[in-house]
């Protein structure tokens, strides 16, 4: 065997096991979705072709489908929000400031935890007798009757966004961190010998060298809006009502639930073809080429 | 030399700590879990009462069950051999008189256990 | 340093200070109200704990079988770590050698990296259960077994040893494995370090695929039993929060220990490669 063929086989070896792992738990099932979706099944009788009957069924006569999009949508507008605060907090902490890192970590602490813990963490903070939320907002005097937020068909959704901006400020803050110290800073001292304002350098430097970085923590508020299931799931199960209820908790109910692998098939594809669009959307937002700077 | 950096690196310091702690723990639980529960009944002048009986009651679920029952002693003194929960509840009786129930909670099941203060009997009103 | 530079100073920390405090309350209120003495759904609460005492923690260790969730946390994450030590770095090497259809291979995973797990619960569930493996520790880590994000950072990191090294252990004879071993991994320990930290972590909090795959209460991991414990005693004991501050411990301490490695792989896997 020569070196170039050994060499071959060697790549193929070494790239096998994790090629497999993917194909298999992640490329598969999204193929499988897709054809399953189309389909009439359940795991007593063989599968059937509907065509896009599971689609219509879920555009027209479902309901919680649609409250469930746009619950995930307003989930999805929340994520900007974070990002912003989080960028205020990365320009706070940036610099040789004392104690920057200690600050740094006290944001960050919140990211690495259990989301099921965040979520009983949050679910207290709200309660009605025993939270802190309520018993500051008494103490200021801004009202004065207790809100069960987790209970009221208004205020159950921003309650779990809040909970999940506290969970992701972190991980923002860190990326964006990062993304500023890459800047070199003879950008800066250049507009500064320019005479150039504060506001004008943030504008016209920080933010487009921010680029990839805020690329990221788009794609990943993106995919975080799709995949909120565990505080969703342990905080309210998408209740009061349907109030919560994401599409991911949806496709949840419905498959482990109602045991409607086909419907939920085609919801799951749906979510899909969402985060695709959503994220060719951000792709353009930043320019091309996932924001990357030449 | 390597050694003495990998020895003192905090991924080798913190696991040993935990486990020395564990390993401490289990010794001091082996050693102290008879069971054992004493105490004092008094009345409600401070007198010892002799011959009162003392109730146990043991945790099961969300509810405290009478498990066994005793008689003090002539100095007041009572004692239980055999506790094996974590949530027990006493009361004294002698005649018309009860004490409140006291809550103790132990460390861990079947702990020795000294009550710190008496079992006062009040009258019955 | 101007007056005007001191008083930003300040406004600066005072900001952050107040960030702090938001961000903290939370932690504060359930390590509170796990020790307090006092019935936390009583209003006012009390913003101390009122008897402090760590009786809560003997009922929950009474009440739910923690070591066996810990066990089987610990197991799994275990397998998942060596597993993704072992698959990426070897994926991460072999996308350093040049190789027909390389460019093509680094797309499929990045695009791969768009599937959320979400999107594949009910056929992985499907095929798991084909294979036999539902309600046992390989099938809870399989899916975890390779990240693609730890890939692109042992590439990053391998791509990083000078050229001259790998020269010189090719014209000595060496194979490609032992390349890997004698003279990539050690020059990338953070690489490493990293990857088990994020593995690590990653396994650990894993909820929904625990939740789909275990069939009995003895194989749950930490945050099922978690889940499991609200539903049965919804949230009329102070011995959930000492449960909750029980199962943060761990991974908080793994964290604290390893801040520099986590943020890192956390950005490195940002400019992917």
């Amino acid at each position: 065997m020569t070196r170039r063929s050994r060499q071959a086989a060697v790549v193929a070896c070494f790239l096998a096991p994790s090629l497999l792992i993917f194909v298999v738990y992640r490329i598969l099932p999204l193929i499988w979705n897709v054809v399953l979706s189309f389909e009439a099944w359940s795991p007593l009788r063989p599968a059937t072709w509907v065509g896009w009957d599971n689609y219509a069924e879920m555009l027209q006569d479902d309901d919680v489908f649609w409250t469930a999009f746009w619950n995930t949508v307003i989930f999805l507008g929340s994520q900007p929000i974070a990002i912003a605060l989080a960028l205020g907090i990365a320009l706070l902490v940036n610099s040789d400031l004392k104690g920057a890192s200690v600050y740094r970590t006290i944001v960050f602490l919140s990211y690495p935890l259990m989301t099921v813990a965040v979520a009983i963490i949050w679910h207290l903070m709200y309660n009605e007798h025993g939270g802190l939320i309520n018993y500051v907002l008494r103490q200021l005097g801004i009202i004065h009757q207790p809100i069960a937020f987790l209970d009221s068909f208004a205020w159950a959704l921003p309650s779990t966004i809040v909970a999940n901006t506290w969970q992701v400020l972190g991980f923002f803050m860190i990326v964006l961190l990062s993304g500023l110290q890459n800047i070199p800073p003879h950008l800066y001292e250049a507009a500064r010998v320019d005479g150039a304002p504060a506001r004008a350098r943030f504008f016209r430097i920080t933010l487009p060298m921010l680029r990839p970085a805020l690329f990221l923590c788009v794609v990943i508020g993106i995919l975080n809006s799709f995949s909120a299931f565990d505080l969703i799931y342990v905080m309210t199960n998408g209740g009061p009502g349907h109030a919560t209820e994401l599409l991911i908790t949806y496709i949840y109910k419905q498959g482990f639930g109602e045991t409607r692998f086909d419907y939920a098939a085609a919801l799951t594809v749906a979510q899909f073809a969402m985060l695709l669009v959503l994220t060719w959307i951000a792709h353009r937002a930043v320019g091309g080429n996932a924001g990357a700077i030449e | 030399m390597r050694w003495r950096r990998v020895l003192s690196s905090r991924f080798v310091i913190v696991p040993t700590v935990i486990a020395v702690t564990i390993v401490a723990w289990n010794v001091y639980v082996s050693l102290h879990d008879h069971g054992l529960l004493q105490g004092r009944v008094i009345d409600a002048a401070g007198h010892p009462v002799g011959g009162a009986t003392v109730i146990l009651f043991a945790h099961d679920f969300v509810t405290q069950v009478e498990k066994a029952r005793t008689h003090t002693d002539a100095a007041g003194a009572f004692r239980f051999d055999d506790n094996d929960s974590h949530l027990v509840q006493l009361q004294a009786q002698d005649g018309g008189a009860t004490s409140p129930r006291i809550t103790i909670r132990l460390w861990f099941r079947a702990q020795d256990h000294v009550l710190q203060q008496p079992l006062r009997l009040a009258p019955a009103a | 340093m101007t007056r005007r530079d001191r008083r930003l100073l300040w406004l600066r920390h005072s900001v952050l200070m107040v960030i702090s405090v938001v961000m903290l309350a939370p932690f504060y209120w359930v390590l509170k109200a796990s020790i307090t003495g006092e019935n936390i759904y009583d209003y006012p609460p009390h913003l101390w704990p009122v008897r402090p005492n760590l009786f809560n923690f003997v009922d929950v260790w009474y009440l739910i079988p923690f070591p066996r969730y810990l066990l089987n946390s610990i197991i799994v994450s275990l397998i998942a770590v060596a597993g993704n030590l072992v698959l990426n770095a070897i994926a991460g090497y072999a996308l350093t050698l040049p190789f027909i259809g390389r460019r093509s291979v680094i797309v499929l995973l990045l695009s791969c990296t768009l599937i959320p797990f979400q999107a594949t619960i009910i056929p992985a569930y499907l095929i798991t259960a084909h294979l036999g493996l539902l309600n046992s520790y390989l099938g809870l880590a399989l899916p975890l077994l390779s990240t693609i994000v730890c890939i692109f950072v042992f590439k990053a990191s391998f791509d990083a040893v000078p050229r001259s090294l790998i020269d010189a252990a090719r014209i000595d004879g060496l194979g490609e494995l032992r390349i890997l071993l004698r003279v990539m991994l050690p020059l990338s320990t953070p690489a490493v370090a990293t990857n088990v930290v994020l593995s690590f972590i990653w396994s650990w909090n894993n909820f929904l695929w625990p939740l789909i795959i275990t069939r009995t209460q003895d194989m749950q991991t930490l945050p099922l039993g978690l889940a499991r414990f609200l539903s049965y005693m919804e949230d009329t004991t102070a011995a959930l929060y000492a449960f909750v501050v029980m199962v943060l411990a761990p991974g908080l301490l793994v964290f604290l220990m390893a801040q520099s490695a986590f943020m890192r792989g956390l950005t490195t896997g940002a400019t992917k490669g």
